[in-house]
């Protein structure tokens, strides 16, 4: 009896928590179906007397949006694979190789990985101006690529492979080069799942980075068209074109997410567990 | 592993990694704290720097903004740890201990909001806290609470962001806790049922002690992340109303990008990693296991 009754109780828990979870995005797709007049309506209205797009073509027509969208996924895409191959490379040898001063220098990596980047923005904006890459997809991507959550990550997972396995190769003439691409890489897929997602969502979803390097309107990020279509069109009656631009720029993340979820919760628990 | 050969390996594999790190993380950490001791405006080389001494620093003392930015950030890191904490553990039991079935499904929903660019979560937020046109306080309205004016209002702008960060961050604090529940062997749980010891004791006896460095973690990387809040008050407040959540990372933007004062926007930001290692360091302490085992 106390069972079922402790049991009424957690599915109560459970409705509350999805519903307070999916009120706010169910907001902003509702929202961006909505008519001017719905929108301006009091007491408000919760749902669109019929579902029209019209508000989608205004974002679209507001901002760059279709070029912002290929410039998100050069700039996530790119680090992306900037970071799966620095942090392979990088996990191997802090996992299998030895050499002095291996842990002190593990140590400074991970101690990178908590910096929040404002404290080295404006070294960072200078550096990636004496480049002559202000303004450009690049300048955005280069300090990305470097990443120590990477670089853990990998090393945390490699670390799990058999040394025997590395040993009999290296018997047989093998170089670490050829150990690492032909018989560790071959082996690190869920690791690799899980940072492409991370790294791509991280990248696609950052916003001050960007903001700072990127100034001409065809070189802006989806994030970056986002923020611009806001401060276009903040009145109320807008409502349903700034709520359309944010369901274009979450579309790609949820999609990801739908198909990959099980990569993100073993990323982060590996980061629990073993952090 | 005996054989200690020479190679080039580790150097080889490691310089795109570790090189990169060096130069835009640990240069440009450098750089912050020098240029710090410099009056410096962007628009001019590195060459033009006038070195000042702590003088930026002793400004910043008697910045009032400042002075307020450095109070939000604490408070804003403050209110997000203590109502994240107590949340996600819970959260964290239900999904690991609880009778429920549908436990893949809550856990997804929970953890739906983190995916979001946080530009995104704050212009939904915004509108869900438009006064009028809202439907915060229309639903506040049907159980006879007053209206609120939310962001617009200096007492309640700044829990507003809260609210909406401890909404988008939950999930993924949730999984680091669940990560941690399941690391707690099972036996000790059913030792404590044949004792006879009530789902409240078990939690206070043996979850919440054995979760120690999960807590420990979570708090952590909870306080590096609310820190450095930027985005919410870039695209939705300004630091507005009257300055209520003017936060440390958009003054050093401001400052830096805005009015191209470099040396002063260095200033605050290494007073901020200051903060932030003072404040990691302590609740490292705070929270150590007492007998030593990391």
């Amino acid at each position: 009896m106390q069972r079922r009754l402790l049991m009424a109780v957690q599915y109560l828990v459970y409705a509350l928590i999805v519903v307070l979870m999916l009120f706010p995005l169910f907001w902003m797709v509702a929202s961006s179906f909505k008519t001017p007049q719905e929108l301006q309506a009091l007491p408000p209205v919760w749902l669109p007397s019929s579902i029209d797009f019209s508000a989608y073509a205004r974002a679209f027509s507001t901002v760059p949006f279709a070029r912002s969208f290929l410039n998100s996924f050069v700039i996530a895409g790119g680090s992306t694979l900037g970071i799966l191959i620095t942090s392979i490379m990088a996990g191997y040898v802090f996992a299998k190789l030895h050499f002095r001063g291996r842990n002190q220098l593990f140590a400074l990596v991970l101690s990178t990985m908590f910096l929040p980047p404002i404290v080295m923005l404006v070294p960072l904006y200078k550096i990636v101006q004496s480049l002559g890459l202000v303004d450009t997809l690049a300048g955005v991507m280069l300090p990305n690529i470097a990443n120590a959550f990477g670089i853990f990550l990998m090393r945390q997972f490699i670390a799990g492979i058999p040394d025997e396995l590395l040993e009999s190769a290296r018997l047989d003439g093998a170089s670490e080069w050829t150990n690492l691409w032909r018989i560790v890489f071959p082996l690190l897929g869920p690791a690799i799942a899980a940072l492409v997602v991370f790294a791509f969502t991280f990248h696609w979803n950052s916003f001050l980075w960007p903001l700072t390097v990127l100034q001409s309107p065809d070189q802006q990020t989806v994030v970056l068209a986002l923020n611009r279509l806001v401060s276009y069109t903040s009145a109320i009656k807008f409502q349903n074109v700034v709520m359309a631009g944010a369901v274009i720029s979450v579309l790609p993340n949820v999609l990801l997410f739908v198909f990959l979820q099980r990569y993100f919760i073993a990323g982060i628990a590996h980061t629990g567990s073993k952090g | 592993m005996t054989r200690r050969r020479t190679t080039p390996w580790p150097l080889i594999l490691l310089s795109p990694g570790v090189g990169l790190l060096v130069l835009f993380v640990l240069l440009p950490i450098l750089l912050t704290a020098w240029i710090s001791l410099h009056t410096w405006s962007m628009y001019t080389p590195l060459s033009q720097m006038d070195y000042v001494g702590l003088a930026n620093y002793r400004g910043l003392l008697n910045d009032r903004t400042f002075i307020r930015g450095l109070w939000n950030t604490l408070a804003y890191s403050g209110l997000s740890i203590t109502l994240i904490l107590p949340l996600a553990f819970f959260v964290g039991q239900l999904l690991y201990r609880g009778l429920i079935r549908g436990k893949s499904t809550l856990r997804a929903v929970v953890f739906l909001p983190y995916m979001i660019p946080t530009i995104a979560v704050a212009i939904i937020w915004g509108y869900l806290y438009a006064p009028l046109y809202g439907p915060l306080n229309q639903v506040l309205g049907w159980f006879g609470i007053a209206p609120r004016a939310w962001l617009g209002s200096v007492d309640q702008a700044m829990i507003s962001l809260v609210i909406f960060n401890v909404w988008q961050t939950l999930g993924y604090y949730t999984v680091l806790m669940v990560a941690g529940l399941t690391q707690i062997p099972a036996v000790y749980f059913e030792a404590a049922v044949i004792d006879g010891a009530n789902g409240w004791q078990q939690t206070w006896r043996i979850t919440l002690p054995l979760l120690r460095r999960t807590l420990l973690f979570v708090v952590v990387i909870a306080m590096i992340n609310s820190v450095q809040v930027f985005d919410p008050v870039y695209v939705l407040t300004q630091g507005g109303p009257a300055s209520a959540t003017t936060v440390l990372s958009y003054q050093v933007y401001k400052n830096a990008f805005e009015f191209g004062l470099a040396g002063k926007a260095s200033s605050m930001a290494f007073v901020l990693f200051l903060v932030l290692v003072v404040a990691v360091a302590a609740v490292m302490r705070l929270l150590r296991d007492p007998t030593g085992e990391s």
